[in-house]
C-alpha cells in the first residue's frame, strides 16, 4: 500500500521544511543517544490478543516480533477512553493529577508543561495522531513538539477537509457538526437535506479505488472520510528513517477502534469458528447489547485486530530493514481496551473491567534477541519515566509512575497500587465529585468503585463496589466485595482517602 | 379580495425574500430537529457547551444550503410564464419547495425510526426484473403527483392561491425566527473559534 507523495503532502511538508533544517543542532548535541518510537493502536485490548492467551489467533506477526521484545502481560490504561488513556501516558501522571477528564479535554494549564515531549528536548520531537480525541492534547502540547505531523496529512482526500482549516480552533466540534450536517453513510440520516444526498456519491467516487478494499466500508476516524492505516505506517517509517536523530516519535492510529471495518484479507476471517465467549452477568451499566450483538461485534473486533497485527508487522520489518532500530527503543501499547460483554460493546462505558483498562505493552530494545515476559502489574504513566531513564535523563519530580523492570535500578515497591479512572463528567478545576469511576489494583486484588452515576441512583444506590482477585479469576466473575468485606473495605478506605487527598487542593 | 396580476416581471423584492423563507424553513426545521434528538448524545460525551456548539454549526450549514436551494428554485422559477404573477410563481415554487423537502425527510425518517417496507413489498420488489428502476419509478410518481395536485390548485384557484399565500405568511414569521437563530448559531461559532 505504498503511495507516492502527491502535491498536497508537499506542500504540507515543505511547512516543516524549516524545522528539518535544525536538523543538525540534533544531531550535534545529542550523538549517541537513542531515538524512541512510540506506536499507539487505540481501543487495543490486551484481553483480545492472542499474544496474551486469547484463543482467536489476532495477532500472528506481534507474537513472533515478541520472541524479541520484553512483553508485559499486566500492564494497565490511565482510563478507559482516549483523552484520560492518552493524558496518562504522554504525561506519566495519573488522571487526577493531569485532570484530562473530558472527552476532547485537555490536561489541566498548570500542569500542560508535565509532558513527554517536555522533557525529551534534546531529542528531534516527532507527533502523529488519526484520532480527532487524541489531536486535542498533541495540540495542547505543540510547543513542545518539533514536528506535529497534521492530522488530515494521513486521511484520505475530502469534501470536507476544510472544516479543519476553517475552524482550525474548533476543530473537534466543528467536525462533529459536519459529519452530523452531511453524513448519510454511519447512520442514514442528517441534518441536511439535500446537500447531504449529493455529498455522499462525490465522496464515494473520490475514494473508489480502495472502497474494493474494505468491505465493511473504509475505515474513519471521528467525523471524517477515512484513512488507510497502511498508508499512515507508510509514511511514518519513511519519515522516521530520515528523520534528524536522535528522535522521539509518537504516533497514534486509530485502529482497531471501532468502527471495525478491516481489510478484504481479513474480512469474515472468523466467521463461524466456533468461538464462544465467557459467560458474563450483564452490568448495571449495561447497554442491553444482546449477546449475539455482543458476539458479531467482537468478530469484527477482532478480524480489524488481524489488520493491526500485519501493518505493525509491517512497520517493524520496514524499520529493521532500515537499521534504524539498532539504535532504537520501539514501544508499542495502546490508549485503553475494548468491551464486548456483559451487555456492553465499546468503550464509551461507565465500567472498568479488564478488556477496556488491560492493554498491550511490549517493548523493543536494540539487540534483545529473546523474550522476556514480565507479570508484575504495571501503568501506563511507567512508560515516560522508563524511556527517560533507558535514554540517560533525569526523571522529573513531577512523574509519577515507575521505572519498569527489568530496567528499574530498585526492586519495585510491592504495595504499589496502581489507579485508573473515568471522570468525563468532572472539570479540570473542581473536585472529583459527580458519575466516577475509579480502580485500585494492589497485589492481586482489584477493586472497582463507581460513584454518584444516575444508573446507580436509579437503584437507590450512590456509589458500587466490587472487588475481584484478578490473578485467579481475571475474567472478573466472582465478586468478593461480600466473602472478602474486611479486604474489601480496607481498599475501600484506601482508595476514599486518596481520593480525598487529591480532591483537597480544588475543595 | 383581487389577486394580483402579473407586471411583467419575474420577481420582486418581497417575493424573492419570501421564497428564501419558504426554502429556508424545512432545512432549519430539520435541523433543529435532530440537533435536539443530537443533544443528550453530545452531553453525555463532552458537555452543554459542545452539545450547543454541534448544532450552531448545524444551523450554519442548514442557512448556507438555504440559500443554494433558493438559488435553484428561483432559478426554475424563471422556467414559469412570465404571464404569471410573481404571487403565484412564488406560491408555486414554494409549493415545489415543501414537497421535495418532505419527501427529503420521509427518506430520512425511512431509517430514523429504523422502519422498513413491508415483506409484500420487498418480495415483489425482489421478483420484479428491474427492481431499483420499478423503485425509482414508482417514488418519482409519488413525489410528481403529491406535487402536482396543491400545483394545479394554486395555478387554477384563486382559493388555493390564496390558502398558499397564508400558509407562506405563517411559515416566513416562523423561518425569520429560524434565521435569527442561525445569526445566534454563527455568533457562538465565532466565540468558539476565537
Amino acid at each position: 500500500m505504498r503511495q507516492t507523495i502527491n502535491r498536497r503532502d508537499f506542500l504540507k511538508l515543505a511547512g516543516l521544511l524549516p524545522l528539518s533544517l535544525a536538523a543538525p543542532r540534533f544531531m550535534q548535541t545529542s550523538l549517541g543517544k537513542k531515538n524512541v518510537i512510540i506506536i499507539v493502536f487505540d481501543a487495543f485490548s490486551a484481553y483480545n490478543i492472542s499474544l496474551y492467551g486469547y484463543s482467536r489467533a489476532t495477532t500472528p506477526n506481534i507474537a513472533e516480533l515478541a520472541e524479541r521484545a520484553i512483553v508485559y502481560n499486566n500492564h494497565y490504561a490511565g482510563g478507559n477512553f482516549t483523552t484520560t488513556g492518552t493524558a496518562s501516558l504522554l504525561t506519566g501522571t495519573n488522571p487526577w493529577t493531569h485532570r484530562a477528564f473530558e472527552l476532547f479535554g485537555e490536561v489541566a494549564p498548570a500542569v500542560a508543561a508535565h509532558n513527554i515531549f517536555n522533557v525529551f528536548k534534546d531529542h528531534y520531537r516527532l507527533a502523529y495522531t488519526h484520532n480527532l480525541v487524541a489531536n486535542v492534547l498533541l495540540k495542547q502540547f505543540r510547543n513542545d513538539i518539533d514536528e506535529l505531523i497534521p492530522r488530515e496529512l494521513l486521511l484520505l482526500g475530502s469534501y470536507g477537509s476544510f472544516v479543519q482549516t476553517l475552524f482550525g480552533n474548533d476543530e473537534d466540534i466543528a467536525s462533529v457538526g459536519w459529519t452530523r450536517n452531511i453524513k448519510l453513510e454511519e447512520t442514514g440520516y442528517a441534518y441536511s437535506l439535500f446537500l447531504s444526498q449529493l455529498y455522499q456519491p462525490l465522496q464515494d467516487n473520490l475514494v473508489k479505488n480502495i472502497r474494493s478494499q474494505f468491505p465493511r466500508g473504509i475505515p474513519t476516524a471521528n467525523y471524517d472520510d477515512g484513512f488507510v492505516l497502511g498508508q499512515g505506517i507508510d509514511w511514518i517509517s519513511e519519515r522516521l528513517i530520515a528523520a534528524p536523530q536522535p528522535f522521539l516519535g509518537y504516533f497514534h492510529f486509530l485502529p482497531p477502534h471501532s468502527p471495525y471495518r478491516t481489510t478484504l484479507e481479513f474480512y469474515k476471517k472468523f466467521n463461524n469458528d466456533g468461538f464462544e465467549p465467557a459467560e458474563k452477568p450483564l452490568s448495571v451499566f449495561s447497554q442491553k447489547q444482546d449477546k449475539h450483538d455482543l458476539l458479531r461485534r467482537r468478530t469484527e473486533y477482532d478480524e480489524y485486530i488481524l489488520h493491526v497485527d500485519k501493518e505493525f508487522g509491517r512497520m517493524y520489518n520496514d524499520l529493521e530493514s532500515s537499521g534504524l532500530l539498532e539504535n532504537t527503543i520501539l514501544v508499542l501499547t495502546s490508549d485503553h481496551g475494548e468491551l464486548q460483554e456483559r451487555g456492553i460493546s465499546g468503550h464509551i462505558t461507565a465500567t472498568l473491567y479488564e478488556p477496556v483498562i488491560r492493554i498491550p505493552l511490549l517493548i523493543f530494545e536494540p539487540g534483545r534477541k529473546t523474550r522476556l515476559d514480565i507479570n508484575t502489574t504495571t501503568s501506563a504513566i511507567d512508560i515516560l519515566p522508563t524511556l527517560l531513564h533507558l535514554t540517560d535523563q533525569a526523571i522529573p519530580d513531577w512523574a509519577e509512575g515507575a521505572i519498569l523492570p527489568p530496567f528499574a535500578p530498585i526492586v519495585q515497591d510491592p504495595d504499589r497500587k496502581i489507579y485508573v479512572m473515568r471522570a468525563h463528567k468532572n472539570k479540570h478545576d473542581q473536585p472529583i465529585a459527580t458519575s466516577a469511576s475509579i480502580t485500585m489494583m494492589k497485589e492481586q486484588y482489584k477493586i472497582h468503585y463507581y460513584m454518584n452515576y444516575p444508573d446507580l441512583e436509579k437503584n437507590g444506590q450512590n456509589e458500587l463496589i466490587s472487588l475481584f482477585d484478578v490473578q485467579t479469576d481475571p475474567e472478573e466473575l466472582v465478586d468478593l466485595s461480600i466473602s472478602h468485606k474486611k479486604i474489601a473495605n480496607a481498599l475501600l478506605e484506601e482508595l476514599k482517602t486518596k481520593l480525598a487527598e487529591e480532591n483537597k487542593p480544588f475543595l | 379580495m383581487t389577486l394580483p396580476r402579473s407586471n411583467g416581471n419575474y420577481y420582486h423584492r418581497q417575493g424573492l425574500l419570501s421564497l428564501f423563507l419558504m426554502c429556508a424553513f424545512p432545512l432549519h426545521f430539520w435541523t433543529l430537529l435532530l440537533a435536539f434528538r443530537d443533544i443528550s448524545w453530545v452531553i453525555e460525551r463532552t458537555n452543554v457547551w459542545d452539545a450547543i456548539g454541534v448544532a450552531s454549526y448545524g444551523m450554519i450549514y442548514a442557512f448556507i444550503e438555504s440559500l443554494l436551494v433558493f438559488i435553484v428554485a428561483s432559478l426554475l422559477g424563471l422556467l414559469i410564464s412570465r404571464s404569471w404573477s410573481v404571487e403565484r410563481r412564488v406560491a408555486l415554487l414554494s409549493v415545489f419547495t415543501l414537497v421535495i423537502s418532505l419527501w427529503a425527510m420521509v427518506s430520512q425518517l425511512y431509517f430514523l425510526w429504523e422502519v422498513s417496507l413491508p415483506d409484500s413489498i420487498l418480495q415483489a420488489l425482489a421478483h420484479n426484473a428491474h427492481p431499483v428502476r420499478t423503485m425509482y419509478m414508482t417514488l418519482l410518481t409519488l413525489t410528481a403527483t403529491t406535487f402536482v395536485i396543491p400545483a394545479y390548485f394554486v395555478l387554477q384557484s384563486d382559493k388555493g392561491l390564496k390558502v398558499m399565500r397564508d400558509l407562506v405568511e405563517r411559515i416566513t414569521l416562523l423561518s425569520m425566527f429560524y434565521i435569527f437563530l442561525s445569526f445566534v448559531g454563527l455568533v457562538i461559532v465565532m466565540i468558539r473559534n476565537v
